[in-house]
């Protein structure tokens, strides 16, 4: 890149108040978030600063029977921005919660694009199969006529939002609308188009970003980096690969068996371990605790409630949506799902201390997937509160 | 006379088609068509009352606080619990920082673009949009900087989202100075991160926006502590800001181009709203905003939920009809799309004012709401519409707030108000915290019992019906603020509120229905 191309970017950068010292600190973190070292920041600058000269790279991003949540929520973000990465990074021609168009002019962007190929498709919601497609219309037609063809000239799709990963709450029983992810959607139309899933409800814009830098500007799609990233659901490792519980800051007071019990009491109050309310931090496998939400303002556990555990995926399975596996969400469960798995804790009953070990089993597997096997505490034996609670061995 | 379809309308939540009937540059009839079904209250029948308030709010991604709310509350009111005063300022705060985030983005992000040129805004003097935003009194930006951004923008060939656009169009007034639109443009990206510094109140308080964690059944989870209570404070006085130095005196800027709009676009005249933000009575009548129905003239009544009473003779659906939510059924039947039989998703809610018949096509949303709220005299809202009524030309007639500018006005001028209670309630809990022993959650036991929660979303009434049966949902039933204004027809062939607004507009260009979007849009559906 031309040294005078590289300066009117960051003139460009600076109009807006980002110093060239700014963006390599940001370029740094979405290194992080990657999975790539941090001293690889000047490599994504790079890929940046290329990207946002030449030509804008084509993305797709597509309504399925969604909330509109992970659009609500990508419009949120802060690393970039939204303007910046619909102004200056990417050339979304069809974008129906936020285009100028409307209509059948809106339909003619979709429809150019799409004749075009090679774009990213970001996909939101949940694919509507119910009264043959019907469930969702768009244009007088069912979404899912054109939906085959939309997927399979895309080069990529990033799933976004937990609907689009396997139907989200959409599909929990009965599945009354006919909900499937876009991962079902394309091996049912024998689509090979490479899928990427991002779960969580909604989805949190910082893996979107990183995904988009991902395929886009670090050119991982061609070179097929991309998807040994992957994991069995198609979730990338890095993000996906431990547990809430792993990186939780209240993970001290699990190991001493601190627990809230109720809501509104002292130890909800001295911030105490969620895990018997519910929480489903030790079977998730998100890094919320460490990426936050709404740039970083906060997230889940730290405003006081559990996890509900809204990023468990199972994209070739019904009923492996986050609700059915998940709810009811206060209550610790006899059965865990990690994934395809499903085990109890050793003793049946409201026993914190007892649902604990099958916790620090499962935590050992989020251990194993992070390559960290020193984890871990001992058993304890039952405290003093499980038993006032009517708990005991 | 002609057909004509828009299909997607975009820039709003979900999907939604209209379709229009034109003649001689006037609208003569009007369908419009939700276009999604997913089948929320099938999926939460047998769950347990506790998950409701987490599934619920996944309705809406833009409204899920209010649906939230209004699911919890119906738990607690089929339990008979009542949540303590900590617990009513918190969601009073959490509900407070959608209604910002949502407004604002509503204004900037989805309905600017009908009313403003991006295209010309190239043709701005700099000197002169300083000049005119301090004349306007609006917020002054780096107007240059956003020319050039967006000069660069549109020699890069390459539109992205604004691809198709109907850049030019005769709707847009010729008089509107080129350095208005700028401005617009300067404050459409800086909204974009004013709405997102008003979620991130609801990012501490409810652990993430959208779909948030705190509020559950017998109060809140979160424990405000003087760090997270001084985030959210500073944030909502930089939101305040905002729709004070820019939002409001942007609108007063633009409206005088607008004023045709004082003149169609109105509707049915009839507005509900089951009230928002509680006070210490927690009685909807003392809501801040308050509780009100009005179906003639200028008269409010309370509105019951047991007056409200759907109708599927149009609508995908097989279940019994004319039938009030907490007997509601949902059994999805598609058939085909056809104006004159069923072409919507979307029930055709009515209210019944005398508690029998068809009932009445009521519009809810911002409108309904200052209207009633206006009826009733709550004084900071009687001031803000007489002023800019005043401002408008139209002082001392309130009629002409139904209308699509009246609609536009209405929703930021309750932006304004809702600014000001939020930073009150702030400092309230601050109080009541500092007075000891705060109280945030009711425990509860009951496993039977009917409930209904009715609250406010920025868009509109919004009330959930909760059967409970031996610990798990019997019934579930939601009439969402937008079933409300997309209703379809009802079983007297009468049109529902947005199909009514539409009627008698005009269409200076029928293959580019201008004036049909931005009334559709108004509604914020």
């Amino acid at each position: 890149m031309a040294y005078e191309d590289q300066d009117a970017f960051h003139s460009a950068l600076a109009a807006r108040g980002v110093s060239r010292r700014d963006f390599l600190k940001w370029c740094g973190s979405t290194a992080v978030m990657l999975g790539l070292a941090e001293s690889l920041a000047p490599q994504i600058a790079a890929a940046i600063e290329v990207s946002a000269i030449q030509p804008r790279s084509p993305a797709l991003w597509v309504n399925g029977g969604a909330c509109t949540g992970c659009t609500e929520s990508v419009a949120q973000a802060d690393t970039p921005d939204v303007a910046t990465i619909v102004l200056d990074l990417l050339s979304i021609n069809y974008f129906e919660t936020i285009m100028m168009a409307q209509g059948e002019d809106a339909e003619s962007a979709k429809r150019d694009m799409i004749d075009a190929g090679g774009y990213t498709l970001i996909f939101e919601g949940t694919v509507m199969t119910g009264f043959d497609g019907n469930t969702l219309r768009v244009a007088g037609k069912p979404q899912i006529e054109e939906l085959p063809e939309i997927c399979e000239k895309a080069a990529a799709i990033i799933a976004v939002g937990s609907c689009a990963v396997d139907g989200g709450w959409v599909a929990a029983n009965p599945n009354p609308a006919g909900g499937i992810g876009i991962l079902q959607f394309c091996k049912d139309n024998n689509i090979e188009t490479p899928v990427i899933n991002l779960p969580t409800c909604p989805v949190n814009p910082e893996w979107v970003i990183a995904m988009v830098i991902d395929v886009l500007f670090l050119g991982q799609l061609e070179s097929g980096a991309i998807l040994e990233k992957l994991d069995d659901f198609n979730r990338p490792k890095m993000i996906f690969g431990q547990t809430i519980h792993d990186n939780c800051p209240r993970r001290g007071h699990f190991e001493n068996g601190e627990f809230v019990y109720e809501f509104g009491t002292e130890e909800e109050a001295k911030g105490f371990c969620l895990y018997a309310v519910g929480c489903k931090g030790p079977q998730t496998f998100t890094n919320c605790p460490i990426v936050r939400w709404n740039s970083r303002a906060g997230w889940c556990v730290e405003s006081g409630s559990p996890c509900i555990g809204c990023g468990s995926a199972n994209p070739l399975k019904a009923g492996g949506n986050w609700v059915d596996v998940n709810a009811p969400f206060l209550n610790r469960h006899r059965d865990i799902h990690v994934g395809e798995w499903v085990t109890q804790p050793v003793v049946v009953g409201a026993v914190a201390g007892a649902a604990a070990v099958g916790a620090l089993a499962l935590h050992g597997i989020g251990m194993k997937a992070a390559g960290r096997m020193d984890g871990g505490a001992p058993y304890e034996e039952t405290k003093e509160h499980d038993r006032k609670k009517g708990g005991g061995k | 006379m002609a057909r004509k379809v828009v299909d997607p309308l975009t820039r709003i939540e979900g999907h939604l088609r209209v379709e229009v009937e034109v003649d001689g540059g006037e609208v003569t009839d009007a369908w419009v068509s939700g276009s999604l079904y997913r089948g929320m209250e099938t999926v939460l029948k047998d769950r347990r009352p506790q998950d409701a308030f987490y599934v619920s709010q996944r309705i809406c991604g833009v409204c899920p606080i209010s649906h939230g709310h209004a699911s919890t509350m119906s738990a607690e009111s089929a339990m008979g619990i009542q949540i303590p005063e900590g617990a009513r300022l918190v969601r009073n705060l959490i509900e407070a920082a959608q209604f910002l985030h949502s407004h604002i983005l509503w204004f900037y992000t989805l309905a600017a673009l009908d009313y403003v040129d991006p295209v010309k805004a190239l043709e701005a003097d700099i000197a002169e949009t300083y000049a005119l935003a301090q004349a306007a009194g609006t917020r002054v930006s780096d107007f240059g900087a956003v020319a050039s951004r967006l000069a660069a923008f549109v020699e890069s060939g390459t539109l992205s989202i604004f691809t198709n656009g109907w850049f030019g169009h005769p709707a847009y007034p010729s008089e509107m100075p080129p350095e208005l639109h700028l401005i617009a443009v300067a404050h459409y990206l800086e909204a974009l991160e004013m709405q997102g510094r008003a979620a991130q109140i609801i990012g501490i308080m409810g652990g993430k926006f959208p779909h948030f964690m705190t509020s559950v059944n017998g109060g809140t989870a979160f424990v405000p502590t003087e760090e997270k209570l001084d985030d959210v404070l500073y944030r909502f006085t930089e939101v305040a800001a905002f729709v004070k130095e820019a939002m409001i005196p942007d609108t007063l800027a633009i409206a005088p181009f607008y004023l045709d709009a004082l003149g169609y676009g109105g509707g049915t005249g009839k507005f509900l709203s089951w009230g928002v933000f509680d006070a210490p009575s927690f009685q909807g009548v003392d809501r801040y905003l308050p509780n009100g129905v009005i179906t003639s003239g200028l008269t409010v009544e309370d509105a019951k939920s047991e007056n409200v009473v759907e109708w599927i003779d149009h609508s995908w659906y097989k279940s019994g009809n004319g039938l009030n939510p907490s007997q509601g059924e949902t059994v999805a039947d598609f058939t085909s799309y056809d104006t004159a039989d069923r072409y919507s998703w979307g029930k055709s809610v009515r209210y019944q004012a005398n508690g029998d018949g068809t009932g009445e096509s009521t519009e809810v949303g911002p409108l309904a709401r200052m209207v009633v709220a206006y009826v009733r005299g709550v004084e900071p809202v009687v001031a803000l519409i007489d002023s800019t009524l005043e401002a408008l030309g139209a002082a001392g007639k309130p009629e002409v707030l139904v209308s699509l500018l009246g609609r536009v006005a209405a929703r930021n001028l309750e932006t304004a108000y809702v600014a000001d209670l939020a930073l009150g309630w702030v400092l309230e809990l601050v109080e009541y915290i500092k007075a000891g022993d705060p109280q945030f959650f009711q425990p509860h036991d009951v496993t039977d019992g009917d409930g209904v929660g009715m609250w406010e979303a920025p868009r509109g009434s919004v009330a959930h019906w909760m059967s409970i049966k031996g610990g798990r949902i019997d019934r579930y039933q939601v009439v969402a603020p937008t079933t409300w204004d997309i209703a379809p027809r009802d079983t007297d062939g009468v049109r529902g509120p947005m199909e009514e607004s539409l009627v008698g507009s005009p269409c200076i260009d029928p293959e580019r229905p201008m004036e049909v979007v931005r009334i559709a849009r108004s509604f914020d559906p």
